[in-house]
């Protein structure tokens, strides 16, 4: 393949089909690179893709027999925490149960195939249905840069070459770091391990657990005894016919406490709630994968250079600011983003920084840094000791008391309250919280 | 339900090249970083695959066999003893995932 593409795009995650697709459909000439096996081999997610892009992407993806999505969200739960207790916000509503769904449960080597296919479709019906390629099995080893510019990239002694590269190789960000737009050492300060399992039931006692009807799903995040005194929460996503459920755990904080992530799994599945919901399960997969926090100065310095884009989790793109952990969604927006701005470039035949800067304004301009910029504050104060561990702890002091029935004359809520305040915290300390909490949240 | 133990869990990982003899490791660690003078020693517990263990004399040892590709010890070293790279899809390890 001497010929040059317009763009290459490094990575078969969400946000490298994403923008595939997008190029495909603008009649680019581009080449898909994908180390694994095929799309979606490497990758892990948690994982719920949040929100409705993916019905920009694909209109209609649910009317498909089988789409590549698991489960859609229609009820959501947030679990408070203690060594014997939950005490969880639950919402259910009907009003999630209309198409385009506003969270779609994934498994990655599924979905991202699934999207990979319409890639390969989007490539058939276009222009260079003969000239653009997914490959797979190609781990680059080199963006090739001349004077300072993205020229192409190199897999072992092989070169292809493109006026654009758009970098969505994750959050293990090498090639981000090789042009100089990340530091080559990133401290563990703002990075978390992801570990789940994946475990499989019955289809019908599945759903009868979880009280699912048709493909509906839950969401169920959970902090405080989850993680055992380590920064980070635990979730329970489910699937088809299994669920997904792990932690989410700091990685410095791991190192310092001298906790292992998988002994930390184990510990959460002890829990008398989660025993309770995986009883008679059985375990098909061990995953486990670095993922960022959302703290942003973890991320890149900049997110365009000339010739080349970076998209997604490489751009260090995902938050969890207390409601979800959005990053899959993060990763489409900006592979969709990237594509459109390098559509720009090439009518103007200009893949310099001083066209692909409108890739920094326009993502600027979009949810995504609105949203990242916006509930900072609250990503910080989701990791502090209090929210981790106190907060959990009196919520579920309170809980224990307030549901406790013991023909014996009942202390008012007010007085349970102050209690459990007393107890875990002080009522100064969830005075400042409240106050950090309604400016941040 | 019984709780599995790391062993068991890796069992349930699909690996590339696991028939291949010889794999090109797509991690290198200086475990001489790591045993002269490393205050912590963290990649032997927080490494969710065990591939960092310690002897019974304290010296740090790697294997790259059971690596899952997840990144944890590239940030959790900060002693650069940590050479990290994704494995080559011919000849090196790495997984495939079933579900990701």
């Amino acid at each position: 393949m001497d010929e040059k593409f317009d763009c290459i795009v490094i990575g078969g995650g969400v946000a490298g089909l994403s923008a595939a697709l997008t190029l495909a459909r603008n009649n680019m000439k581009f080449l898909l690179i994908e180390r694994g096996e095929f799309a979606g081999s490497k990758n892990v997610s948690g994982g719920v893709l949040w929100g409705s892009d993916l019905n920009k992407l694909v209109p209609n993806y649910w009317e498909e027999e089988d789409g590549g999505w698991e489960r859609f969200i229609n009820h959501r739960r947030l679990t408070f925490m203690d060594e014997q207790s939950t005490f969880s916000l639950d919402f259910k509503s009907k009003h999630f149960n209309e198409a385009p769904y506003s969270g779609v449960v994934v498994l990655r080597s599924k979905f991202d195939n699934w999207l990979s296919a319409k890639v390969q479709e989007a490539i058939d019906a276009s222009d260079f249905a003969m000239d653009s390629f997914i490959a797979t099995n190609i781990k680059v080893d080199e963006v090739l840069m001349e004077n300072d510019k993205a020229v192409g990239i190199r897999t072992g002694e092989e070169e292809f070459h493109a006026d654009s590269v758009i970098i969505a190789e994750g959050v293990n960000n090498l090639l981000t770091r090789q042009v100089g737009l990340q530091d080559k050492y990133v401290p563990a300060d703002h990075m978390l391990t992801g570990i789940k399992e994946v475990i499989r039931f019955d289809q019908k006692v599945l759903e009868d657990r979880f009280q699912l009807n048709g493909l509906s799903g839950m969401s169920n995040e959970f902090v405080g005894w989850a993680t055992d005194g380590v920064e980070g929460g635990g979730f329970l996503y489910t699937n088809r016919d299994t669920i997904s459920l792990g932690l989410v755990l700091s990685i410095k904080d791991m190192r310092e406490k001298k906790r292992s992530p998988h002994d930390l799994l184990n510990h959460f599945k002890t829990h008398p709630t989660i025993a309770d919901a995986i009883r008679g399960g059985e375990i098909v997969e061990y995953s486990a994968h670095v993922v960022s926090s959302g703290d942003s100065r973890a991320m890149p310095k900049e997110l365009y250079k000339d010739g080349i884009l970076i998209a997604g989790e490489a751009a260090n793109l995902l938050m969890n600011a207390g409601k979800a952990i959005q990053g899959m969604d993060y990763a489409m927006r900006s592979g969709i983003l990237a594509a459109e701005t390098i559509v720009k470039a090439k009518e103007q035949n200009d893949y310099s920084s001083a066209v692909l800067r409108e890739y920094r304004a326009v993502l600027n301009d979009s949810y995504v840094m609105k949203d990242i910029n916006n509930f900072q504050d609250a990503v910080h104060l989701l990791h502090t000791e209090t929210m981790q561990s106190k907060v959990p702890n009196l919520i579920c002091d309170f809980g224990r008391q307030f549901f406790t029935i013991k023909n014996e004359p009942t202390p008012k809520s007010e007085k349970m309250l102050l209690g459990a305040i007393k107890r875990h915290s002080s009522l100064w300390e969830l005075i400042q919280l409240g106050f950090k909490a309604r400016k941040s949240l | 339900m019984k709780n599995l133990k790391l062993s068991e869990r890796l069992g349930l990982v699909s690996y590339r090249n696991q028939a291949k003899s010889e794999i090109k490791p797509h991690i290198v660690v200086d475990t001489g970083i790591c045993n002269s003078g490393c205050p912590h020693k963290c990649t032997t517990w927080v490494c969710p695959a065990n591939c960092y263990t310690l002897d019974e004399s304290d010296q740090v040892h790697f294997q790259v066999e059971d690596c899952i590709e997840c990144g944890t010890c590239m940030y959790a070293c900060d002693q650069g003893a940590v050479d990290w790279n994704y494995p080559d899809p011919e000849i090196g390890r790495g997984v495939t995932w079933n579900f990701g």
